[in-house]
């Protein structure tokens, strides 16, 4: 039946006092209360529509009614909308919450703010067919970085027009704005306040005069209170807010910006040392460093190399301290992972053969320095493992591995239990791997297992090739799995064609294989286990 | 089949539809002749005509055969050739409401309800409104009262089809021997059946709109003859007059060029009276500017619009008042699709969703809102700005209103919320038009009420004065436009014509005629000297919100509910192209001064630009290859959360918008 089912009105029919309605007339009535309602709903469209509204109001109604020559439905056009409350016990029964008050409340409460007039502002929607960044316009699409805009930006001119003269005149909220920012930042008594300040700066349209005042502003502060880790941290966030601002066009000022970020990636001192994280500040920045490569690379061409050869000297410079290795090391990693191959791995032997002595706990001394050689170590690991494991993802999809590969593998993973500096440095890392794989039981006391027992795996793992050295292992046990997966694939689809594709992308595969497996076997000797988890269960099936 | 039977069959038929005196002379004819010899078809014997017999017989009543009917014909209609489909696609939709309909009709209101919903997904993509207004109708009653179901019910749908998808059609009805579908068919469908292969699926909107009887009445009421040239002696003339002298040979050029023209165009026929009243094409030798060259361009393809003289006596303007026109119209700024102009916005504030219409006057200095309260405000933004320039400063007149002092004029006197309010060309008059039937004129000088016209009996939902002062045209509730004089408290005609109320009224630039867009989903052109529809343009989806003319009196464009804008060429009441891009209502239309771009405004938060001036320079052939994509949206320019109620280009082509600020629903 219709939306009025005849229930409805029955209770309406009780409601005003007429308690012998018959279910027919209720019959026939429902359907013409159905017409009626939409009826006037139409008429309410109408007049929503030339109240230039999209959504509904009471008063709507009322116009409808009225125009049916109707009575309106009074004190309802109170303005907002109408709260229905579901009864309890009754599935479908709602009425208006509409709750008592007491008159003397009424009365005694003070009286309401009066509502505000209305009033007409005026400002410039656009200027020749381009809009300007005031605050009163939306979000603008013409502010943006990317090279294909340039020209269209450049044809319609008068952006930097547009700019200039704000730029020298600023305007007084501006100023206060500014100041207001940089109180906080620099107060760092308040940090909710920051924080909100902060979305504020993410967010907000019309900025843009200020960028030159907050890009002055950081990097003194910086080169000011290179011992003062909160307000460096502090400022970080705030750049990264400016960054984040779509209706910012930061790209001018970006050289001004850069040496600052960098001190806070690579300085040799942030803060004090013991007291203060600098560890957190140093990946906050790196992040921030990969995300300023990430946007505007493309512009710049100059950037990123001029950056990783700052970041380069940095780490490869023994006389440096450990923190700014570690800096170095973490923007590097983040600025993604053909830098990490080509910068961080090609020269990562001689680097840890420097590192060992610092991480050996009987040769080091001093806990500060070998806690921060273990720091550096965690983050060359880390840059390693991220590299490896990208690599891996690379190749297309594997055909899955058969159930019994798949299980070794994931007993694998769980094996592997990340386990950086919390080892002793006796921990045997320097151990062949093929060992290592064998016997599985010397560190498995520290780890979690939630397989029943180790026993079955123990049983499990001499089949197939796995019992080979690790060195022979990797080539036989990549051909068999291509093999396998060869075959697999003429199983599945018997086409040719298909299979001569397969063959080629098999072949690339195994080319690649090769590349990645020596890396892999490379840094497996290097680190131990450690890599471990970040190679990707199915892959590991492959290769180990 | 025995004959007795047959024979039994038929008299009851006639028996149960009325014919009484039919069923008599049967019975008669029977008993005499013992049932054999009477008649020269020997019906007992065919077939063919035995199963008709027993169709007939069988309960005519029975609802669910209009579901089966509707649902064997769909299926047959959905799993026809691709060539053919949409051809016979578009039969169902009449089909289908007018079964609807019937069970409706019969009193079967739960069936027809279930028939509805079950197949009412086919048709919502197109048909959603139609369809949203048709599922209240319930009972036989409100097949009669309801407009829109009379309608559908005493008028044939015209639909076009190809040879062959007919035959097709025909031939299934036949095979299946689905009586009931073929009775609704031949009753409420009209066939044009054209030869050759069939239409593309997407090129004729027409095909699927259903308008009642319109098409027949619009067909004939469109070939009408109209003038929609320039006035003569309008201020664009005296412009071009004043604008250079001509020495005697270029005239004489000149003219011959008119002249050309005048051969070339196929309409010189219809319009007698241009060609002696063709203004010279203006030669300045002095132009050398670019500027300059383009605005000679366009003001050559102004002077070559044919000229009428005006139906109405028109008002005197003053001469102060026409110099400054005149220094605007100098002034003004070439737009084209690389000279964009600029726009001001003026942002209502603290409006607490009471303005319900705005306005801004012809040079952008005064800004009315008609309020839901009841009042008027006028703000004079030439003061305003006088106070501190534009920007920032903005925020301190309002802390001086806030104070006490209010900066903006209030006009107290209708009694229902004003539904428009709007300026008289030299800006000294605000007419506005409320729910209390009254429209109602006011000074702007002496900030009061000069006269209140009484004559709609329902809201009037808009008022708009002439391009040349002292008429105006309003349109109502119900269901008339009307043309008043500023001193007569009569309205001076009456346009009566539209099916559901009149939504917005536009003049054309030459007074002769008025535009109004209706809730019935057309738009249609009135001469204002005889009060007769002269065209009628079908095309919209939806109700018609606004309209605008194109200066050069040629085309005209109107937008809807949808967010769709039409292009209508007026001569033809062909829609030119619909412009995509609103996805809300399209409350504002404007044509920038030398009609080469329309700014639209709408609910969706946009001013959007679109370059019409290649279709203006339109040729015939190319127009019959149906270029339709030329016309573009240029520019969207979107607002903070405000939605777009008033757009107005003044004489300079300074673009100026309004609206309420929206707070976004929390």
């Amino acid at each position: 039946m219709g939306i009025v089912p005849k229930e409805t009105i029955e209770v309406t029919a009780q409601s005003i006092g007429i308690t012998n309605l018959s279910p027919e007339a209720a019959l026939m009535l429902a359907p013409d209360v159905e017409y009626r309602v939409r009826e006037i709903m139409q008429e309410a469209i109408k007049c929503m529509r030339h109240s230039k509204r999209t959504t509904l109001t009471a008063s709507d109604v009322d116009g409808a009614l009225n125009l049916r020559s109707l009575e309106p439905s009074y004190g309802f056009a109170s303005g907002g909308p109408f709260r229905f409350r579901k009864a309890i016990g009754h599935q479908d029964l709602f009425y208006t919450d509409d709750r008592e008050v007491d008159f003397k409340d009424v009365i005694e409460s003070p009286l309401p703010k009066a509502p505000l007039d209305a009033g007409v502002v005026c400002h410039w929607l656009a200027i020749e067919g381009v809009q300007p960044a005031i605050p009163e316009n939306a979000t603008l699409e013409v502010i943006r970085a990317p090279a294909d805009n340039k020209i269209y930006e450049h044809k319609d001119g008068p952006l930097i027009d547009v700019r200039l003269p704000v730029k020298h005149v600023l305007s007084r909220e501006l100023q206060l704005y500014f100041q207001k920012i940089a109180e906080l930042t620099v107060s760092k008594s308040s940090p909710a306040l920051f924080k909100k300040a902060l979305v504020s700066l993410a967010s907000d349209s019309g900025l843009h005069p200020l960028v030159p005042y907050f890009t002055n502003f950081i990097a003194d502060e910086v080169s000011r209170g290179l011992n003062d880790f909160l307000l460096l941290f502090n400022l970080m966030h705030v750049v990264r807010s400016l960054l984040q601002n779509p209706h910012i066009h930061i790209e001018p000022y970006l050289h001004q910006l850069m040496p600052s970020i960098v001190t806070c990636l690579v300085s040799r001192k942030l803060g004090n040392r013991f007291a203060d994280n600098h560890w957190e500040l140093r990946d906050f920045t790196a992040n921030l460093v990969s995300l300023i490569c990430k946007r505007f690379g493309n512009t710049y061409i100059t950037l990123q190399s001029r950056l990783t050869k700052t970041l380069v000297n940095a780490f490869l410079d023994p006389k440096k301290a450990l923190t700014q290795h570690y800096g170095a090391i973490q923007g590097l990693s983040a600025l993604g992972h053909t830098v990490v191959r080509l910068l961080i791995l090609s020269n990562l032997e001689p680097y840890l053969s420097l590192l060992e002595p610092e991480l050996d706990a009987e040769k080091q001394k001093n806990q500060m320095k070998s806690y921060e050689a273990w720091r550096v170590y965690g983050a060359l690991l880390r840059a390693a493992g991220l590299c490896i494991h990208d690599r891996l993802k690379v190749f297309p999809n594997l055909p899955s591995p058969s159930p019994s590969f798949l299980h070794k593998g994931k007993g694998k993973i769980i094996n592997a239990e990340p386990r950086k500096r919390k080892l002793s440095a006796d921990s045997s890392e320097n151990q062949p791997p093929h060992k290592r794989l064998i016997t599985t039981d010397g560190p498995d006391v520290l780890r979690p297992h939630d397989h029943t027992g180790p026993a079955p795996m123990h049983v499990d793992k001499p089949i197939g090739n796995y019992n080979l050295p690790q060195n022979s292992a990797q080539p036989s046990s990549s051909e068999q799995a291509s093999d396998g997966e060869s075959r697999n694939g003429k199983e599945k689809e018997r086409g040719k064609s298909r299979a001569i594709t397969m063959k080629a992308i098999l072949g690339q595969i195994w080319k690649d294989d090769l590349d990645s497996g020596r890396l892999l076997v490379k840094l497996q000797q290097l680190y131990g286990d450690r890599i471990l988890p970040f190679i990707p269960s199915t892959e590991m099936s492959v290769f180990l | 089949m025995d004959p007795e039977q047959v024979d039994e069959f038929v008299m009851g038929y006639l028996k149960k539809k009325g014919f009484n005196s039919a069923a008599k002379h049967l019975q008669e004819s029977l008993h005499n002749n013992n049932g054999s010899t009477f008649s020269s078809i020997d019906y007992h014997n065919d077939p063919e005509l035995n199963k008709l017999i027993r169709s007939f017989s069988q309960s005519e009543n029975d609802p669910s055969r209009y579901r089966e009917g509707y649902s064997k014909l769909r299926s047959w209609g959905y799993n026809s050739l691709d060539l053919y489909k949409h051809e016979l696609v578009r039969v169902m939709y009449p089909v289908f409401i007018h079964c609807y309909m019937d069970l409706v009709g019969k009193g079967h209101t739960q069936e027809a309800r279930s028939f509805f919903n079950s197949f009412r997904k086919d048709h919502e993509m197109v048909h959603l409104r139609d369809l949203q207004k048709l599922g209240g109708v319930l009972a036989p009653s409100h097949l009669q009262e309801m407009e829109f179901a009379r309608s559908l019910r005493q008028s044939k749908i015209n639909i076009k089809i190809c040879q062959y998808s007919y035959d097709l059609l025909l031939q299934y009805l036949h095979r299946t021997e689905s009586t009931l579908m073929l009775g609704i068919i031949n009753e409420h469908i009209n066939f044009q059946v054209y030869s050759g292969q069939p239409n593309s699926a997407s090129d004729d909107i027409e095909a699927v709109t259903i308008v009642g009887s319109f098409h027949e009445t619009a067909d004939h009421v469109n070939q009408k003859e109209i003038h929609w040239g320039l006035l003569e002696d309008s201020l664009e003339d005296r412009l071009e007059k004043t604008g250079g002298l001509l020495s005697d040979s270029e005239k004489g050029q000149g003219e011959s060029k008119a002249g050309d023209m005048d051969d070339s165009k196929k309409r010189s026929a219809e319009i007698g009276k241009q060609g002696s009243s063709i203004k010279k094409l203006k030669k300045d030798k002095a132009g050398t500017a670019t500027t300059k060259v383009a605005r000679q361009e366009t003001s050559t393809v102004l002077s070559s619009m044919p000229r009428v003289k005006p139906e109405l006596a028109m008002p005197v303007m003053s001469t102060d008042v026409e110099e400054s026109i005149l220094e605007d119209l100098r002034n003004r700024v070439q737009l084209s699709s690389v000279a964009m102009p600029s726009v001001s916005f003026y942002t209502f504030v603290n409006t607490h969703n009471g303005l319900n219409s705005s306005s801004i006057s012809h040079d952008g200095s005064l800004v009315a809102g008609g309020f839901s309260d009841s009042s008027i405000k006028v703000w004079d933004m030439a003061k305003i700005g006088q106070a501190g320039s534009c920007g920032l400063q903005d925020e301190n007149n309002q802390t001086v209103g806030l104070n006490g002092r209010r900066n903006y004029t209030l006009l107290v006197g209708h009694s229902g919320p004003v539904y428009s309010a709007t300026f008289s060309p030299p800006g000294d008059y605000v007419l506005s038009s409320s729910a209390d039937t009254t429209i109602r004129l006011w000074s702007t000088k002496l900030n009061a009420n000069l006269v209140c016209y009484k004559g709609h009996n329902h809201t009037v939902w808009d008022a708009q004065f002439s391009p040349f002062g002292h008429y105006f045209a309003s349109c109502s509730h119900d269901r008339t436009a009307r043309i008043w004089s500023m001193d007569r408290m009569q309205p001076l005609r009456m346009m009566a014509g539209h099916l559901s109320d009149v939504d917005c009224v536009q003049w054309h630039p030459n007074c002769n005629y008025i535009a109004t867009g209706s809730s019935d989903k057309t738009v249609r052109l009135w001469d204002v000297q005889t009060g007769e529809c002269v065209r009628i343009f079908i095309g919209h989806r939806s109700m018609v919100l606004s309209l605008a003319m194109s200066p050069d009196g040629r085309y005209m464009a109107s937008g809807d509910e949808d967010g769709t804008i039409m292009m209508w060429d007026l001569s033809t009441a062909r829609c030119i192209t619909p412009l995509m891009g609103h996805n809300s209502c399209v409350w504002t239309l404007s044509y920038s001064g030398e009609g080469s771009l329309l700014a639209s405004g709408s609910a969706d938060c946009t001013v959007k630009l679109w370059d019409v001036s290649s279709s203006t320079k339109l040729t015939k052939a190319e127009e019959k290859n149906g270029n339709s994509n030329r016309l573009r949206s240029l520019r969207t320019f979107p607002t903070k959360s405000t939605p777009v109620h008033a757009l107005r280009f003044s004489r300079r082509n300074l673009l100026f918008a309004a609206g309420a600020i929206s707070k976004p629903s929390s």
